[in-house]
């Protein structure tokens, strides 16, 4: 019976659902518009730095540039070629050597090069022009740097295995279609309470149980298959299937126990805008970190699609196992729990 | 022998410190009408809301179809229709869908939308969605709703509100078509004439107590005054004399206006049920 009663629902709201303009069309423009997105984006990272050279006899230096890893490298035979080149941002770098760089250097006077940098050059751009310079001094005078160099990788060795943009967007991509949710099942449950139809139907055999049972199972199902068909599109359960699809659908019990939150503080359609959109911009929050990491701070943690963000990320892109992101799991079971308890504990007193 | 389908003992509910229903106790028989009569916030909607589970009694206690409701509301929900007061529908569904819906609810084995909806006079726009519903259509398909389970008890609260005299009309014989099926009918209404016309016994509700409950037949001749209005002509005016029936000189009087005057029309006059619970509670039922 509590079956029956519950699949009555679930086909009631889903037909609701897809008749609610705003929604079932933001839902589907998003998730289109999301995997759009994605393959637009470049697929690989350029890694390549275009760099014009102007060494008048100094072919050593020109080889070892031009055979360089990394670096397309152009040597121009006059200044003003090389110029003209940054200029038109052919090459937004450009290093010009003087005829008399090498006899300078072993008279031990200062050679003035010139660095040529395009308008749209970043500032980082700059420092790794001046760091390979000094390089190409020593490299000149055949003299080695009196350094003794050591690396230390911090944060998420990519050293050698860049992430393009795409895939640093797919935690991103991935709460936003679910933080979509959050205000479709809050829009859901709160329709019922405005135009008073939860009245109507706790006078028949139906529970509210019974009714936040159909409520949490719509808006699970709606938010996880529309997460995992964005994730098997854009290739993101190509690694760790199991475990990500896990995450994916704790993930979307945490937004439908947001949805039930949303839904017990607003009082209207307009409480469920307000509320819906603060809690979708502090699970953006975190997402932010994906893209560019180490922009965040610590606090971050605290937000609870920090977890989800970091598991996505980590199964996607660095290769991480379920036992690299179990905490991540556990932490997200609680915030749902938290989450769906308190606002279903507040909707169950309005109710009555 | 008839059966009591409802039976309230000593009913109280307070929101808070406010007393919404006092102590109350009333019966009503299988296939009666009872009228639920009383002005705004006299508690009302508070008895229909315990009487149908939405809210728990805190004190004394109901039984339905001999049924408590505290123990057993989920067998009486299903042997019950609640016809609210407010349109709560779902507007982006059918008028069909919409009862289907309700009939799936009730796990109605075999169930006709058209049928029902052809009783209320909603033939033709079964498949329309209820946002585009005019308000008196609103209320026809918040009428068939509650007949969708063919419950043993109807909650009808004010189920002509906002209709036609043409579409009202239908509702009352539809509500008398009920009780003949064997429904138990508890009416709400603001409508004198309608409670009056309708209801096998009336109960008059003031600021939660149950202050008069009676037949309204009984308690026109309990509390009410009998007249006759009679229309005179004199000098081409008509003039309207009032004598008020079951006093002694009544005879005389009414032999009286026969013989001096010319009598051109004559009507009976009986109080309505608001004289009745203005005598009553001091209060009228429409503000």
């Amino acid at each position: 019976m509590s079956a029956h009663l519950i699949m009555t629902l679930i086909k009631k709201d889903l037909k609701l659902f897809t008749r609610n303009q705003f929604y079932f069309i933001m839902t589907i423009v998003g998730l289109v518009l999301y995997i759009g997105m994605y393959f637009v984006m470049p697929k690989t990272m350029d890694e390549t730095m275009k760099l014009g050279i102007y060494a008048p006899g100094m072919p050593l230096i020109e080889n070892s540039l031009v055979n360089d890893e990394g670096i397309e490298a152009k040597s121009f035979s006059t200044l003003e070629e090389l110029r003209e080149a940054v200029l038109k941002n052919e090459y937004p770098v450009a290093i010009a050597l003087p005829e008399d760089l090498l006899t300078r250097l072993a008279e031990g006077e200062k050679p003035i090069v010139t660095v040529y940098l395009s308008s749209s050059t970043t500032e980082e751009m700059k420092g790794a022009i001046t760091a390979l310079v000094k390089q190409l001094a020593f490299l000149a005078t055949g003299q080695d740097m009196p350094l003794e160099m050591r690396s230390e990788v911090l944060g998420p060795d990519l050293l050698g295995a860049q992430i393009p943009w795409r895939d640093r967007l797919i935690p991103m991509m991935a709460i936003m279609i679910l933080g979509t949710e959050i205000l479709s099942l809050a829009a859901l449950i709160s329709t019922e309470v405005e135009q008073n139809t939860v009245s109507a139907l706790l006078v028949t055999p139906l529970k509210l149980h019974h009714l936040f049972t159909a409520k949490a199972i719509l808006g699970i199902g709606l938010a996880f298959i529309q997460v995992l068909l964005f994730m098997v599109v854009v290739g993101g359960l190509s690694h760790e299937i199991l475990t990500m699809t896990l995450v994916l659908f704790i993930g979307s019990i945490l937004v439908t126990g947001s949805g039930f939150l949303v839904a017990s503080l607003a009082r209207d359609m307009m409480g469920v805008t307000s509320w819906g959109m603060l809690l979708m911009i502090i699970f953006f929050i975190p997402a932010l970190g994906g893209m560019m990491p180490g922009i965040l701070s610590g606090w971050a943690k605290v937000l609870p699609s920090y977890h989800l963000v970091d598991a996505i990320s980590r199964l996607s892109n660095y290769g991480a196992s379920f036992n690299d992101i179990s905490g991540h799991v556990l932490i997200m079971l609680g915030w749902s729990a938290l989450f769906t308890i308190s606002g279903v504990l507040t909707l169950r007193r309005r109710y009555r | 022998m008839t059966q009591d389908t409802i039976v309230v003992e000593n009913l109280s509910y307070h929101y808070g410190k406010i007393l919404a229903v006092d102590n109350i106790n009333f019966r009503v028989a299988r296939q009666e009408i009872l009228g639920f009569l009383g002005p705004n916030g006299a508690g009302k909607s508070t008895t229909v809301k315990v009487l149908t589970g939405q809210l728990r009694p805190q004190e004394g206690h109901a039984t339905l179809l001999g049924m408590d409701i505290t123990k057993d509301i989920e067998r009486v929900q299903a042997q019950m229709g609640v016809c609210f007061e407010q349109p709560n529908l779902y507007e982006q569904m059918s008028a069909l869908e919409n009862l289907e819906l309700f009939a799936r609810l009730f796990n109605m084995k075999t169930f006709d939308g058209y049928a029902l909806l052809k009783k209320v006079g909603l033939e033709g726009r079964e498949k329309d969605r209820v946002a585009n519903y005019s308000k008196g259509m609103k209320q026809r398909l918040m009428v068939a709703r509650s007949l969708v389970n063919q419950a043993e008890i109807l909650f009808l609260d004010e189920p002509t509100s906002g209709l036609d005299p043409v579409s009202a009309d239908s509702i009352r014989n539809l509500i008398l078509q009920e009780r003949e099926r064997g429904a138990t009918i508890f009416l709400t209404t603001h409508d004198m004439w309608e409670a009056d016309k309708l209801c096998n016994r009336v109960a008059f509700l003031n600021q939660g107590k149950i202050a008069a409950l009676d037949t309204p037949h009984t308690l026109k001749q309990q509390y009410g005054q009998r007249s006759l209005v009679v229309e005179i002509s004199r000098n081409g005016q008509f003039e309207e004399r009032t004598v008020t029936l079951d006093k002694s000189e009544t005879p005389d009087t009414v032999r009286e206006l026969f013989s001096r005057e010319k009598v051109v029309t004559v009507h009976s006059q009986e109080a309505t049920l608001e004289d009745i619970f203005l005598k009553i509670t001091g209060r009228r039922l429409t503000a």
